[in-house]
């Protein structure tokens, strides 16, 4: 960043977010729920290095999922901006195919 | 080891949450009997229903209407076991709902103005009945930003009903998650390290610390999690954690010790006990304490488990029929009950943990509670 200077207000914010200071609040994950910016590693392998441990199957945890905003990359946040995504599929082993993907185009 | 145990950590937070959410029309009616405790599981369904279930039967009693949209189904029944707060409303409201009738008898609407308030499954009941608290998370939506707001405690007087307003607040730490009232009076909130704080003055105190523990450099900082039930029917609060004791500053993690442990919050004292309480070798969502041998623990995720903390042993494991997370016991200490992720309720032996019936619903339980409500005739 020492090569680039901030020429308003946003762009010195995020300059400052950056900080070593800020760098330093950041905690390795415990508790999390909610909303953010995660990297959290858990639908590909489980910590002992094989799937026995993950969820089964992943059906029953969709909405574990996406209602608790754990994976926001990977199914769409129902926590504050999609809650209706789920509509009309309540049970997700049986109605997941009327469940269906974002489109922000079609907002 | 900096650069390998929060990477560890991650991972295995991560699988812990992979592994890691108007009137109502009655099924069939409850038959009170005179001098004996009544006990009902509660659980909440997409789109936005509370079941009250017979324990007995393995049925479904009464399906009430939560207002709002789905979102968490955290549920604090009160202590005379007649009214459950569920938290609804993408997270945000709490509704008092009396399980007898269906009818609403109180909320807590949070959200306000340009002020949006998540609530992580922080809700709890004083011990008198009197109180709720819920742990606030609250962001201001201005139009080119998101500004993160200090989170709080929130007291309500559940005599207020309909559309209650904090009648106190005081600042808490973030990352709370499942909170419990105690009999001295006290809110325990459990976060990066289980906390009390006195609902009154707002003073806080460490009851046990975990992300801050001193246990030296060989302890994996542990990794706790608490989305469900902690142990009402015991009057305890559990907080499971996983840690690993490595064998030098080599930091090998194939070799290094991997445990499950708990911080156990006695809730009449308010004082707690904290320790490894057996190997990990799976997953575990929830654990409970059996009712008449607190020693003995009963666990599930896609393994329903009984452990033997005093022997730090695993007794029994099965496996389940599909992910659940959380687990709850009847009062006799005989039957587990298991639910959450899907739409079923798998019931259990607790001797021999085989399967010995089980609930089917009308929605996925998602992040929802599974508690039991006990009225006294």
């Amino acid at each position: 960043m020492k090569h680039l200077k901030p020429l308003n207000k946003k762009a010195k914010r995020i300059d400052e977010a950056a900080s070593q200071a800020e760098v330093d609040e950041v905690v390795a994950m415990q508790t999390v729920v909610g909303c953010t910016a995660t990297v959290d590693p858990g639908w590909e392998i489980d910590p002992f290095g094989g799937m026995a441990s993950l969820c089964q199957p992943m059906e029953a945890d969709l909405y574990g999922c996406a209602d608790s905003c754990w994976w926001p990359a990977q199914v769409p946040d129902t926590m504050s901006r999609y809650p209706d995504w789920g509509q009309g599929a309540d049970r997700a082993d049986q109605d997941w195919r009327k469940l269906d993907g974002i489109f922000e185009d079609n907002d | 080891m900096s650069s390998i145990k929060p990477h560890r950590t991650a991972a295995l937070a991560g699988l812990l949450g992979a592994a890691v959410l108007a009137a109502g029309c009655a099924t069939k009616t409850m038959a009170p009997t005179a001098g004996v405790t009544d006990e009902y599981l509660l659980t909440v369904t997409r789109p936005g229903q509370l079941q009250v279930m017979d324990m007995q039967a393995h049925a479904i009693l009464r399906s009430c209407d939560i207002p709002g949209k789905f979102g968490s189904g955290s549920i604090a029944p009160s202590p005379d076991g007649r009214t459950a707060f569920v938290l609804s409303n993408m997270w945000e409201d709490v509704y008092g709902i009396d399980i007898e009738t269906c009818e609403v008898v109180f909320s807590a609407i949070q959200s306000g103005g340009d002020i949006r308030v998540k609530t992580f499954q922080s809700v709890a009941v004083s011990v008198d009945g009197r109180e709720l608290y819920t742990v606030q998370n609250p962001v201001r939506h201005l139009p080119d930003r998101l500004e993160v707001l200090q989170p709080q405690l929130a007291v309500y007087n559940i005599a207020d009903g309909l559309n209650a307003q904090p009648a106190r607040t005081f600042p808490v730490n973030r990352r709370i998650t499942k909170i419990a009232a105690t009999a001295t009076g006290e809110v325990i909130l459990g976060g990066a390290d289980v906390e009390a704080i006195d609902p009154r003055t707002g003073a806080t105190r460490v009851v046990t610390a975990l992300a801050n523990w001193d246990r030296g450099p060989l302890w994996l900082p542990p990794d706790a999690f608490a989305m469900h039930s902690q142990g009402e029917h015991v009057n305890e609060y559990i907080m499971p954690y996983v840690t690993a004791r490595f064998e030098s500053e080599e930091w090998d993690f194939d070799a290094a010790e991997w445990w499950w442990g708990f911080s156990r919050v006695d809730l009449a004292t308010g004082r707690a006990e904290q320790m490894e309480i057996f190997p990990l070798e799976f997953i575990i969502f929830t654990m409970v304490s059996d009712p008449n041998d607190r020693n003995i623990l009963y666990g599930a995720f896609n393994t329903v488990s009984r452990h033997d903390v005093a022997k730090k042993e695993t007794l029994a494991v099965e496996p389940l029929d599909h992910t659940y997370y959380a687990i709850n016991i009847s009062g006799d200490g005989s039957k587990l009950f298991i639910g959450g992720a899907g739409n079923d309720i798998s019931i259990h032996d607790s001797a021999s943990l085989a399967k010995i019936g089980s609930i089917q619903l009308p929605g996925d339980m998602s992040t929802a509670d599974l508690r039991v409500a006990r009225i006294r005739r």
